[in-house]
């Protein structure tokens, strides 16, 4: 059985507690063990980096140094940010030991950093060391029906040049989980465009704006319920979005669920597992949608340009 | 930097540099990022000005600009750019820079967006890691806005969204020798 080191994130016992229980649930019917990080803290988020140069690579160090004490060789991140943090350390110490072992000397308590264990993000482990063969094979549930626009944001594919994983335009792993699910996943241009992230409540107006983007770009999808793998971008789409309309003036009531909530349910666990409650925008309407009759592409109405070229051949 | 056959010395350049790891002067002035920063119609100056004025050499105006505080640190644009230069990380040095030599833009929107780093890291040094409703609370009484989201608080707090309690990390005294001892960094360089 696969063990994994287990960063949950501050946003896993606050906002985002639905997304920590239902991953406990999907790694119990994938047969991987989650050991969380003994003591773990916050990874400074967007705020060290923003204001400070050392303390913003000591705490995700701290981290690090801490899952090397533990004999599992892979962290796995719930948060995206967390992960990019993690990612971005990781990537500055092993390419600079000078400046590793001057940050280590922050944290000589804890020990010295190695660099031998490996960071990813939830979705790129779900993707890459599970695979959408193993989890279509545990799907009870096929969630058929269901149309979704996959949402990635910035972190969890960009910069390139630190995740290594899936593309930073139009990245396609979550499509392929959600079509493992049996649901649709719908052509969504804006998968990785950024929602306002910590602007949420510094500069709440910028967040309407460009969660706003995403919502009306999502609809004019098809889809009836957007997938993330972010704590942040679930609030600012779900917990803003009934002042979106405000401003708007457009009704968009489309609930945003973690990955692990659909895997969830499309692998048996009752709806009240994915502790719908938690969801300002009510998730029963999109999820009522399952069972249905996807349109065949017969019955939409053939353009006229088509027409015409058939009754030529004719 | 050579212009025109004649050595010119640009300390802010070569600062801006060493700190991001690129090469500004690389810079091209095509204008992609500009239309790819979901953020760029709230900057004074969108990023192809700022590299441009790095170039330049202009230290004092660029430290007065907006922009390095409104950047997401989304990455959107050195993912397009066609001359690899990582853009979020020249405004984050041209911030650090800005931070250490006390370069403060009056603007009130900067003003709002520091607050919450300043008390984010401020929860951090305290418990290790962070609690989202003691941060928002916090952001109004410190911001004079008391107001503020509370429209959103019987709902988020209703649902559960939002719990009412919080964990610290064990070793918390750990946490504040990090802090110390990076603040110390940050002045020996």
């Amino acid at each position: 059985m696969t063990t994994l080191t287990y960063f949950p994130g501050c946003s896993a016992h606050g906002t985002s507690e639905e997304f920590d229980s239902t991953l406990k649930l999907v790694m119990k019917t994938l047969g991987v063990q989650l050991e969380e990080l003994p003591d773990w803290n916050c990874c400074g988020a967007t705020s060290a980096h923003v204001m400070t140069e050392n303390l913003a690579l000591a705490l995700p160090l701290r981290n690090l140094v801490l899952a090397e004490r533990l004999p599992h060789k892979t962290m796995g991140i719930a948060c995206a940010s967390c992960y990019s943090r993690m990612k971005a350390t990781k990537a500055e110490m092993d390419a600079h030991p000078a400046l590793a072992q001057k940050i280590n000397s922050t944290i000589v308590e804890e020990g010295t950093y190695k660099g031998n264990v490996e960071v990813k993000s939830m979705l790129q482990f779900f993707y890459e060391d599970i695979g959408t063969g193993q989890i279509k094979a545990k799907v009870t549930y096929p969630l058929k029906g269901l149309k979704v626009a996959c949402y990635y944001g910035c972190l969890l594919t960009r910069p390139q040049r630190i995740t290594r994983f899936d593309s930073p335009e139009y990245p396609m792993s979550m499509d392929h989980i959600m079509e493992a699910l049996g649901a649709t996943a719908t052509p969504f241009d804006f998968k990785t465009e950024c929602c306002g992230a910590s602007f949420s409540i510094s500069n709440t107006e910028v967040v309407l704006s460009l969660s706003g983007i995403l919502l009306e770009m999502a609809r004019e999808s098809g889809a009836h319920a957007i997938v993330v793998a972010c704590p942040l971008c679930q609030s600012n789409l779900d917990m803003r979005q009934p002042d979106i309309e405000k401003k708007s003036g457009i009704t968009y009531r489309i609930p945003v669920l973690y990955i692990t909530q659909l895997m969830a349910l499309a692998f048996g666990y009752p709806l009240k597992d994915l502790k719908p409650a938690k969801h300002i925008v009510p998730i029963e309407p999109a999820l009522a949608h399952i069972g249905e009759e996807i349109e065949s592409p017969q019955k939409t109405p053939k353009s006229k340009k088509a027409v015409e070229a058939e009754s030529e051949v004719e | 930097m050579i212009l025109l056959g004649q050595q010119i010395e640009n300390h802010f350049l070569e600062e801006v540099n060493r700190k991001s790891g690129s090469n500004v002067l690389e810079c091209y002035q095509c204008g992609k990022c500009v239309s790819t920063c979901p953020v760029s119609n709230y900057m004074d100056f969108p990023p192809r000005e700022i590299m441009q004025m790095v170039k330049l050499g202009l230290k004092e105006e660029t430290y007065m600009a907006n922009s390095m505080w409104f950047c997401l640190t989304c990455a959107a644009c050195s993912g397009r750019c066609p001359r690899e230069i990582d853009i979020p990380r020249v405004m984050e040095a041209i911030r650090h820079l800005a931070i250490g030599e006390n370069a403060d833009p009056d603007n009130p929107r900067v003003k709002q967006i520091r607050k919450f780093h300043e008390i984010f890291l401020d929860m951090i040094k305290r418990y290790g890691r962070n609690y989202e409703l003691r941060m928002m609370a916090e952001f109004n009484i410190r911001t004079r806005n008391l107001f503020k989201d509370m429209h959103l608080a019987p709902k988020a707090l209703l649902k559960g969204k939002i719990p009412l309690g919080h964990e610290r990390v064990g070793r918390t005294k750990a946490i504040q020798r990090m802090f110390r001892m990076a603040e110390k960094l940050e002045e020996t360089k």
